[in-house]
């Protein structure tokens, strides 16, 4: 009963933290944006009309008012959930947030289930056969992922798969027929695929999948490989373990039964923080792999001043990470009883 | 155990299936006559700013809409004059009254009539929007005399029936004709467009060749024959153009044969490597981009003639153009690409193709200049592509080679460099141009008159003179006349020094026909000629 009271004041209060953290973030984009030389106008006409040009352009488009007025505009948008429509290309933010936050959503959840599953999978072996030749191989694999950076670890990929062997496709979401013959109907096109029962398109946009989410996954899963271990180590010099074995209990069960399952709840707190890493591991993942994500639409936009955009997708993401966050702490406590807020 | 393994292999399984299903919708090798039931898959670097024409300023936008839209008069493949299109004739009835009639049956792509009264609508939108990004200053000889930014002026267009539509200039100018092939003139139904507010891009409609049929921004447009196109069909059953983020993916794309042709942007880096692939075939012709250095003659090295000349005369092109660029451009010897009307290689005629140090030595000796001569050099490493780095370094090297200047290079990004460079900060700055239209005006117009963008403090009356007999000639001949002219001034007088002219360069798998005949000039991509062989 305390334990209960205890989590639900610390969601609450985590709930009302977040808001002056979304402000702050807020702020501090909006400022960073405004600071940094340039605009949409500059960045699209300069170079081709006079500076005189450009300014009455800025005028018309009303960037040259002063910041105050523009800050509380902007926050009286996103107060009233409309995060406004793109300088760039006119789209609206929603839709922004809605096609290409799907594909980095589906991107994400694939990636974070190879980080699991390598993680996960390796660092149990690595930990349960100690000091021999599985043990340096997992551990050298873990460290040489988490050092690699993701796009070069992307381009070997698609050097080697896309390439060399001509086994995966090396860019894009889906081949160019089937993207332009397929129907959206959540924007996570595994799924479209499957409603549609369109067998062909799910083949295609699977094997579109495979690369991307493999080597963002497993550059996730090196953090994970090296933390399953040491964790797993560690538990298995546990007083439980201990009494295990003097039990009898063999040693396989001891491992798989009694020691990994408490070696995973610092993974599951580790996992909250990969989620940002893995946020912006898919920036870059994107930009290599051409997946038409949120994070290549940021940069995208980025590089063209668009304010608005940027502003947006770095609230959005923002908000998906405090909730994940939240989501982590809440599931450790529910798994740990010893946790206490 | 064993349900560990049968996971493992039902896994195993899938993937293989998975990769070896592999669609393999490539066209290699070639038979003969184009297959018009194929559809053609495009790649690009380039990106869409908006498909309503009053919004539009940038290639990417441009280029979609040159496939959706129709023009009074366009470019033809391989020309540099325009001809005409949904017009069947027009003519200067005086220098500052331009008439043109319409094809009899237009359509435009839903079935509606196109008539002049949609020609006047579109322009008349494109100066009420006066959108910030969009082309709205290019029709500045229709424009309300006297007002600040776009406005329309009632009086400049007049459509006496269905099928005349004429134009009031405020003023002679022989670049209308030009004008009405570019994106500020692309004609639109005046019942479906808003007269005061921009289209949704999924919903735009015209007259071309092609429909837009799917949109996905950042990502995909899907495009189909128009059936109420009044020429040709297309060479095609309909485009997919695929959007990529780097030239690195759209290579590899092409390579893997889920592109059928690249166009805009490779690095030369990347040309060099597919020139050796035996799947592809590199094309190329005549291009339009310019690179060039600019001297602010406010600054005391800008404004000594013998230290402009020096620097032309020792300045390396074949070095940067060779070494740096791969040859996929071309040295520049004049401010006006030599693909067009009027050029003439000027720099080359006065200071010859190759660094003379000893006619710079010279020149500066004459004007009594100290030697070594310091020069301090803008550039800017991302705006103008990778090659920027190295094409100024190499600058750098062959001025310092020659023992006349010491260069100090600095750098900043576009944002800050363009305001500072436009605004009397920097003394020497690179910059580079894409036209509006392919008219040698285009480009003397914008480097030597005392209006120029540039603010570079240039002037010479001469040159003023000649600028206003061009535009007010209706006569290409003489109007040629005056552009050589006016190059060699330029040449004597080196406000700006030409360095090089891209070319146009596409890359298309084997089997693909008709990209040669549209990589001209006008920087169109004719989607309409581009096929596969049956």
């Amino acid at each position: 009963m305390k334990r209960s009271g205890s989590l639900r004041s610390y969601v609450i209060t985590r709930v009302l933290l977040a808001f002056p953290m979304l402000l702050i973030l807020l702020t501090v984009v909006f400022l960073l944006m405004r600071v940094a030389p340039g605009d949409p106008i500059t960045a699209a006409l300069g170079g081709r009309v006079s500076a005189e040009e450009l300014a009455r352009r800025r005028h018309d488009a009303g960037y040259d008012r002063p910041l105050p007025i523009q800050y509380l505009e902007y926050l009286r948008g996103v107060a009233t959930l409309n995060l406004g429509t793109t300088i760039l290309d006119n789209r609206p933010m929603t839709q922004v947030i809605a096609q290409n936050g799907a594909a980095t959503l589906e991107l994400s959840f694939f990636a974070m289930i190879v980080a699991m599953v390598s993680g996960v999978g390796i660092g149990l072996i690595a930990g349960r056969y100690r000091d021999t030749a599985a043990d340096l191989g997992g551990r050298l694999f873990g460290i040489v992922l988490y050092a690699a950076p993701v796009f070069f670890l992307g381009f070997l990929a698609q050097l080697t798969f896309g390439k060399w062997l001509d086994w995966l496709p090396t860019s894009g979401q889906t081949s160019p027929i089937v993207g332009a013959t397929l129907a959206t109907h959540t924007n996570l096109l595994v799924i479209d695929t499957i409603i549609d029962r369109n067998w062909t398109a799910f083949q295609d946009v699977v094997r579109h999948l495979i690369m991307p989410s493999v080597v963002l996954g497993l550059v996730i899963g090196g953090v994970f490989i090296r933390l399953v271990r040491v964790n797993l180590l560690q538990t298995m010099k546990g007083d439980y373990v201990e009494a295990a074995r003097a039990r009898g209990v063999k040693e396989g069960r001891v491992v798989y039964k009694h020691a990994f399952k408490n070696a995973l709840v610092p993974v599951i707190t580790i996992m909250g923080l990969e989620f940002a890493v893995l946020l912006s591991g898919a920036v870059l993942t994107e930009e290599t792999f051409n997946w038409p994500g949120i994070g290549s639409e940021l940069v995208r936009y980025l590089d063209n001043r668009d304010y608005i955009a940027v502003q947006g997708i770095i609230v959005v993401t923002g908000i998906v990470v405090v909730i994940v966050s939240l989501a982590i702490d809440i599931l450790n406590a529910w798994v740990d009883p010893r946790i206490r807020y | 155990m064993s349900r560990t393994f049968r996971v493992c292999a039902a896994l195993a399984v899938l993937a293989v299936v998975v990769t070896s299903c592999k669609s393999n919708s490539s066209s290699a090798g070639g038979s003969t006559g184009p297959d018009t039931s194929a559809t053609i898959v495009h790649g690009t670097t380039d990106s869409i700013v908006s498909l309503d024409p009053a919004g539009q300023y940038d290639l990417g936008s441009q280029q979609i809409s040159a496939q959706i839209y129709d023009n009074l008069l366009v470019i033809p493949p391989g020309g540099n004059k325009p001809e005409l299109s949904a017009a069947q004739a027009c003519s200067y009835d005086n220098p500052t009254t331009y008439t043109c009639t319409l094809k009899p049956g237009l359509k435009f792509s839903d079935g509606s009539a196109l008539t002049s009264a949609d020609v006047a609508f579109s322009l008349k939108r494109n100066l009420e929007i006066n959108d910030p990004n969009g082309a709205c200053s290019l029709l500045n000889a229709i424009n309300k005399p006297g007002a600040d930014g776009c406005k329309w002026n009632p009086a400049s267009i007049s459509t006496p029936d269905d099928a005349t539509v004429t134009f009031h200039l405020n003023a002679p100018d022989a670049t209308w004709p030009f004008i009405l092939t570019t994106t500020a003139a692309y004609i639109v139904p005046s019942d479906v467009f808003p007269e005061t507010k921009e289209q949704p891009d999924d919903k735009v409609i015209g007259s071309g060749h092609y429909i837009l049929e799917k949109y996905t921004p950042g990502q995909q447009v899907v495009l189909k024959p128009n059936p109420t196109w009044w020429g040709d069909p297309p060479a095609n059953a309909g485009v997919i153009v695929q959007y990529f983020d780097k030239s690195s993916a759209l290579k590899l794309a092409l390579e893997q044969g889920d592109v059928d042709v690249g166009w805009r942007t490779f690095t030369p880096t990347d040309v060099e490597a597919m020139r050796g692939e035996s799947s592809l075939q590199v094309l190329t012709g005549p291009g339009s981009e310019i690179r060039y250095l600019v001297f602010n003659e406010s600054f005391p090295q800008g404004k000594e003639l013998a230290v402009r000349k020096a620097v032309a005369m020792t300045v390396d092109r074949q070095a940067i153009v060779h070494d740096v660029y791969n040859d996929t451009v071309a040295p520049l010897w004049s401010m006006v690409p030599s693909a067009l009307s009027g050029h003439v290689d000027a720099f080359k005629d006065l200071y010859g193709d190759a660094p003379d140090i000893a006619a710079a030595t010279q020149t500066l000796k004459d004007a009594g200049i100290t030697t070594p001569v310091p020069l301090e050099i803008w550039w800017t490493p991302t705006h103008y592509g990778d090659s920027s780095a190295d094409e100024y370094a190499e600058i750098k090297r062959s001025l310092e080679a020659s023992g006349l200047f010491t260069v100090s290079l600095k750098s900043t990004e576009w944002d800050a460099y363009i305001t500072a460079a436009l605004t009397d900060q920097y003394p020497q700055y690179e910059l580079g141009w894409f036209p509006d239209y392919p008219d040698s005006d285009n480009y003397v117009y914008t480097f030597y008159s005392k209006s120029s963008f540039l603010n570079d403090h240039y002037s010479n009356p001469q040159i003023e003179k000649l600028l206003a007999d061009e535009r007010a000639s209706t006569d290409q001949s003489q109007r040629d006349k005056d552009f050589e002219q006016i190059q060699k001034i330029g040449a004597q007088d080196v406000p700006v020094v030409p360095i090089w002219e891209g070319k146009q360069l596409a890359v298309a798998r084997q089997g693909v026909t008709g990209v040669q005949q549209t990589l001209d000039v006008a920087y169109i991509f004719r989607y309409w000629l581009v096929g596969k062989s049956s």
